[in-house]
């Protein structure tokens, strides 16, 4: 196989066409722009114009370097890693609807990330370790759901789709059922950790967790990213992609990995966010074409500067007060997925 | 050099589904598969191409143990065309067709890809989208990509096959013999092909040599002349046949 990667990386611009090329600096323009504007604006606006000449007061250095720029960076990372992860399912299922929510990805991973808060809880605050624990759980039950996705779905050739979406929903219901519990159980002060957990937020955002999450997210980006032109072959059926030289099972375990750790680390630090990961890999496709040289690139980016747009909205809407960000993404999400079902129902 | 199948059995849940399955696919010829529904034709097609593995016996390409050769290598040696699945993603025609392209993107490619296009009559429709034609279109799509593997690797190897599981399925008689003729022509350029079909005339009238299947057994295997005759179509189909020889056609009823 060692030859068939190098081919891959080789031709790897070859399969973007001149729009899609286009397209991408595009999108990565509008991710730098959103960015730097979040660094800037929120409920306390610093001035560029005095960050530029360097005479910000203590307070607002304060502010934009512990809270604003890692709370920016994470949002735009973990909305790169949902954009990612939603096409690299949607391409490894062979399903455009698709999506660490519908499938329940993300309630293992909030199931994992509540079990650790409510069970866990002591040692999160009194061992120097705790604060990874969160994230390990998080990580390891989006791994679970994803395998027990697999297994189901696998046996399922032709009716994979449908059987996969029922699956999906039961989980969904399982972790509810466990989260409820949980929630039961729990006392005053884990429950209001829950609480942040099930509506999405990045005010949590410090350093010491945003840089681990940056980096598990930026690995499993640059692992998946080599695997886009085997996600297009595999369209064409497993088999078929086997027969044309694909190693096909270390493929899915590729995408299955790197998903379950992109959307782990997402729901672990900022909770779940909804439709971001089944909506942007949509609008890119609409945007530009379907191979996924350039859907993968092209969600990574648009998933990433939509998030930081979503963050400002939530932080300036009911200022001084803020939304949780994943009512923000529910609230343009769910409206753009109605408008996909119903035009996939006309063609 | 060929790939030789030897003694073959295949089982599955005690249910035995191909037994005894024993001969050659030569370069240069084509060997068509007859048979009834259920005989195990696809099944024999997916053990040849190496998806499976036999329970028993063994498959070797050019004196090489199909076992023994990686992914890669035998998609180098070989290229498949099975009964197609559903595409969910607004692909192209030209797209899909690429994929079926297994080496560099050299300079080599775009010639290939006009002549495999060419070959299957889809210039036409190059640039729509694939989810949107029809099952006999598509099947021509899917054909000019197995082409279009296969011919990606030159001369690597010897001797390079083509398994058609059912090449003409869904095709107007106008394409079915377009595309049989061309079939001829690669087997005539050295290529060993393997196809299941399910028109005996044209399987007697293109094929180099017949295997006639039936309950997992090879009934019947060599030259269509020889294999080719009443009692042993009333044997496999289980209906009453009459074969007529000048010109060749048979009837049954």
């Amino acid at each position: 196989m060692g030859t068939n990667i190098v081919k891959v990386d080789k031709n790897f611009f070859r399969y973007l066409n001149n729009i899609q090329l286009k397209l991408i600096l595009v999108f990565i323009a509008f991710t730098l722009i959103c960015t730097l504007f979040g660094f800037f604006f929120g409920s306390f606006d610093i001035s560029i114009k005095k960050f530029i000449y360097g005479n910000l007061s203590q307070l607002e250095k304060e502010i934009l370097y512990q809270i604003r720029i890692p709370r920016v960076l994470l949002s735009a990372f973990v909305g790169a890693a949902l954009g990612l992860a939603g096409a690299c399912l949607q391409g490894l299922f062979r399903n455009p609807l698709a999506d660490p929510g519908l499938i329940g990805v993300s309630a293992g991973a909030a199931l994992g990330a509540v079990l650790s808060i409510v069970i866990f809880s002591n040692l999160l605050e009194h061992h120097f370790l705790g604060i990874y624990l969160l994230p390990i759980s998080s990580v390891t039950g989006a791994l679970v759901v994803i395998l027990i996705l697999y297994s189901f779905s696998k046996g399922f050739i032709y009716d994979g789709v449908t059987y996969m979406l029922l699956i999906g929903i039961a989980i969904n219901a399982l972790a509810s059922v466990g989260i409820g519990i949980l929630t039961f159980v729990s006392d005053d002060a884990q429950l209001r950790g829950l609480t942040f957990w099930m509506m999405g937020s990045f005010a949590n955002s410090q350093w010491n967790l945003v840089i681990p999450s940056i980096f598990l997210i930026l690995i499993s980006i640059i692992w998946i990213i080599p695997q886009s032109r085997k996600i297009d072959i595999i369209q064409i059926g497993e088999l078929e992609a086997s027969r044309l030289g694909i190693n096909v099972i270390k493929l899915k375990f590729i995408v299955i990995m790197s998903s379950a750790i992109m959307v782990g680390v997402s729901v672990s630090i900022s909770g779940m966010i909804g439709f971001i990961g089944l909506v942007i890999p949509h609008l890119v496709r609409l945007i530009g074409g379907v191979n996924h040289n350039y859907l993968l690139i092209g969600s990574a980016f648009l998933g990433s500067s939509l998030l930081v747009l979503s963050d400002i909205l939530s932080r300036i809407t009911i200022q001084p007060a803020e939304l949780p960000v994943g009512l923000v993404t529910s609230a343009i999400g769910a409206p753009f997925f109605l408008w996909l079902v119903l035009r996939i129902k006309k063609s | 050099m060929s790939i030789e199948i030897k003694d073959v059995r295949y089982v599955v849940n005690d249910t035995c589904l191909l037994d005894k399955i024993t001969f050659d696919i030569n370069p240069g010829e084509i060997t068509t598969i007859l048979g009834p529904n259920g005989a195990g034709k696809s099944t024999l097609i997916k053990l040849i191409s190496g998806d499976m593995k036999p329970s028993s016996g063994e498959i070797l390409y050019d004196k090489i143990l199909l076992n023994k050769l990686t992914l890669e290598n035998k998609s180098h040696r070989r290229s498949v065309l099975s009964q197609s699945q559903n595409i969910n993603f607004d692909f192209t025609v030209r797209d899909i067709v690429e994929m079926g392209w297994i080496n560099d993107l050299n300079n080599i490619f775009e010639k290939i890809l006009n002549e495999v296009s060419k070959e299957c009559s889809i210039e036409d429709i190059i640039e729509r989208k694939f989810m949107h034609l029809s099952g006999g279109e598509q099947k021509r799509v899917h054909l000019a990509r197995t082409l279009l593997h296969i011919k990606s690797i030159e001369n690597i190897y010897e001797n390079k096959y083509i398994l058609l599981d059912e090449p003409l399925a869904n095709l107007d008689i106008f394409y079915e013999f377009k595309l049989i003729k061309i079939i001829r022509k690669l087997a005539k350029n050295g290529l060993g092909i393997l196809m299941i079909l399910h028109d005996i005339n044209l399987a007697y009238k293109f094929s180099n040599k017949i295997a006639l299947m039936l309950d997992g057994k090879v009934k019947y295997f060599g030259n269509p002349e020889k294999v080719i005759n009443q009692k042993n179509l009333e044997k496999i189909y289980g209906l009453k046949m009459k074969i007529f020889t000048k010109p060749f056609f048979i009837k049954y009823y």
